[in-house]
């Protein structure tokens, strides 16, 4: 649990960052593009940034169905579990 | 010429005419080159091109308009651009963003209210979205409306809105937390010129498009009806990428119209023009720059006319509208280039007229979207939601080479992804590389398939294509 927490506490930094929405104010329900502002482009972009912070490969395919903060904080752990 | 097959028949008669109209008014009632020195179109020319009934061949008949095609309302685009750009902008920008978001996702009583006077040319529409802070970026815009006890408040601010001095109706884009349960919705609002609050700033002092209006709009404390947004709330953003959508291919149709009339000004004078003896267009290097202006052009109208195809299918619009929206806007450019150049030193006097040309040109690569940052998002949806065009074979040898080509682009495409996976979405420089070869692939393909029409230039486009490929192919 705390190790989920964590992963949810980087990924809500990351989108804090990228949407100034402030992160104690994200939550897991949170749709990318109706609630954080972020474009297409956004959150393309976000997935490649998660990439990088936390060393995951994550398909394009997977990439394209991610609609809120929830999808993105299960992808990566799915991919950080599988290492 | 592009057959004109695709035109439906009811359409195609209509159009001839309005084109007749517009070239006959034109020669005799637009002068550009005086709009230029003037910075202002006259009211009375205006009002007569809404006579001839331009301001309302986007609006449904039901509503006045002529309810004409994608496709017709772009060959009328094209006409009048040949003419004056400042003219075809202040009407182009009325027919696609200025009316589009009303027509498409307004109510009907919304419809009722407003298109009788848009469609006549009695209220003459803009369309406000770019802030000091928000340009390519839009979901960063400031303006907001909020609404409390029953009201819409806005307040805000705009730039560089087109027909901003003398629009009547404005479509705005702003920011609506809350509405419809959203927390950082958007939405399209419709507020008008008389609405306390609502003030256009002056008039902008620009490198073209000098006779075409832009200014700032000042929002401050307008209240309005709640019946003032266009259709639900929060769908803002989905509803600007559609008008956006027809906004860029009826810009790309604007810019057929100027390298038009740039080939026409470059092929006269060469072929007046005596140095060494014998006219410009009897030497090679000059013979080789027309011929890639017409093939460019060629280029330019197959893919618009591939584009406005998709009207019906808002999806494929979206995403092809913003191929043939680079292209055909850095192919004016280049064509008035080489015309000011093909003109020698009279072509950087403004009397030739191409000095002209080139100057209005140049705003069309960067507004409706600046081309380097479309080049962007097309390769980031080529990238995570490619694209497959149909092969070309059975237009003979020609198809062959343009389905080579398209499947260089592929194994480009292939590498990328495989090479980098969800990174390539990070890397801008690839990205851009990758656009750019989707804006050429898409540009090989119209012109491939309407081959037919002109073998020579399609071939010569494709030609082209391969060798600009090349550049971003290889580049390591």
């Amino acid at each position: 649990m705390n190790a989920e927490i964590s992963l949810q506490d980087r990924i809500h930094t990351i989108l804090a960052a990228l949407t100034t929405v402030p992160s104690d104010e994200i939550s897991d329900g949170d749709r990318l593009r109706e609630d954080l502002g972020m474009d297409s482009v956004a959150s393309m972009e976000l997935l490649s940034m998660l990439a990088e912070e936390l060393g995951i490969e994550v398909e394009m395919e997977e990439a394209v169905d991610v609609a809120t903060v929830g999808h993105v904080v299960a992808l990566a752990k799915r991919h950080l579990d599988a290492r | 010429m592009l057959a004109e097959s695709a035109l439906a028949s009811d359409e195609a008669d209509l159009v001839s005419s309005l084109i007749d109209s517009v070239d006959r008014y034109a020669r005799d009632r637009i002068d550009a080159r005086g709009i230029d020195r003037a910075h202002q179109i006259a009211p009375s020319v205006l009002r007569d091109l809404a006579e001839i009934g331009l301001f309302g061949l986007s609006i449904p008949e039901r509503w006045g308009g002529a309810g004409l095609s994608m496709r017709a309302i772009a060959d009328v685009t094209t006409a009048l651009a040949r003419h004056d750009r400042s003219v075809a902008t202040t009407v182009g920008l009325h027919l696609g963003l200025g009316t589009r978001g009303l027509v498409a996702f307004g109510s009907e009583a919304q419809h009722e209210r407003w298109l009788p006077d848009l469609a006549a040319g009695d209220s003459i529409a803009a369309f406000a979205t770019t802030e000091p802070d928000a340009g390519s970026d839009l979901a960063a815009i400031r303006t907001r409306a909020l609404l409390r006890d029953g009201a819409l408040h806005v307040d805000g601010g705009k730039v560089f809105v087109t027909n901003g001095g003398f629009a009547d109706l404005y479509t705005i884009t702003a920011s609506t937390p809350g509405l419809g349960g959203a927390r950082r919705g958007h939405g399209l609002l419709v507020l008008e010129r008389g609405d306390p609050g609502v003030r256009a700033g002056a008039e902008e002092d620009k490198l073209g498009l000098r006779g075409s209006s832009t200014t700032t709009l000042h929002l401050d404390g307008v209240v309005v009806p709640k019946d003032r947004l266009i259709g639900p709330p929060g769908e803002g953003m989905a509803q600007l990428a559609h008008v956006l959508a027809w906004g860029r291919t009826l810009m790309a149709a604007g810019c057929i119209g100027t390298a038009e009339a740039a080939i026409s000004a470059a092929t006269f004078h060469t072929s007046e023009r005596k140095q060494f003896g014998k006219a410009l267009d009897r030497f090679e290097v000059v013979q080789d720059q027309l011929a890639d202006m017409a093939a460019l052009r060629f280029a330019m109208v197959a893919l618009v006319r591939d584009v406005t195809a998709l009207e019906h299918d808002p999806a494929a619009l979206l995403a092809r509208s913003v191929a043939v929206k680079v292209l055909c806007s850095e192919a004016a450019w280049e064509i008035a280039d080489v015309a000011v150049q093909l003109h020698g030193g009279s072509g950087f006097v403004e009397e030739t007229g191409v000095a002209l040309l080139l100057r209005d040109a140049r705003i069309t690569r960067i507004f409706e979207g600046a081309n380097d940052v479309l080049r962007i998002h097309l390769g980031l949806t080529e990238a995570t939601n490619p694209r497959e065009p149909a092969s070309l074979a059975a237009h003979g040898p020609i198809g062959l080479e343009a389905d080579a080509f398209v499947a260089r682009i592929k194994s480009f495409r292939t590498a990328l992804t495989s090479t980098h996976g969800v990174r390539l979405l990070g890397k801008q420089r690839l990205l851009h590389r990758l656009g750019q070869l989707v804006v050429l692939r898409d540009a090989v393909h119209a012109a491939v398939r309407h081959a037919s029409d002109d073998p020579d230039r399609a071939a010569r486009w494709l030609s082209l294509a391969r060798q600009r490929s090349l550049v971003l192919l290889e580049a390591s």
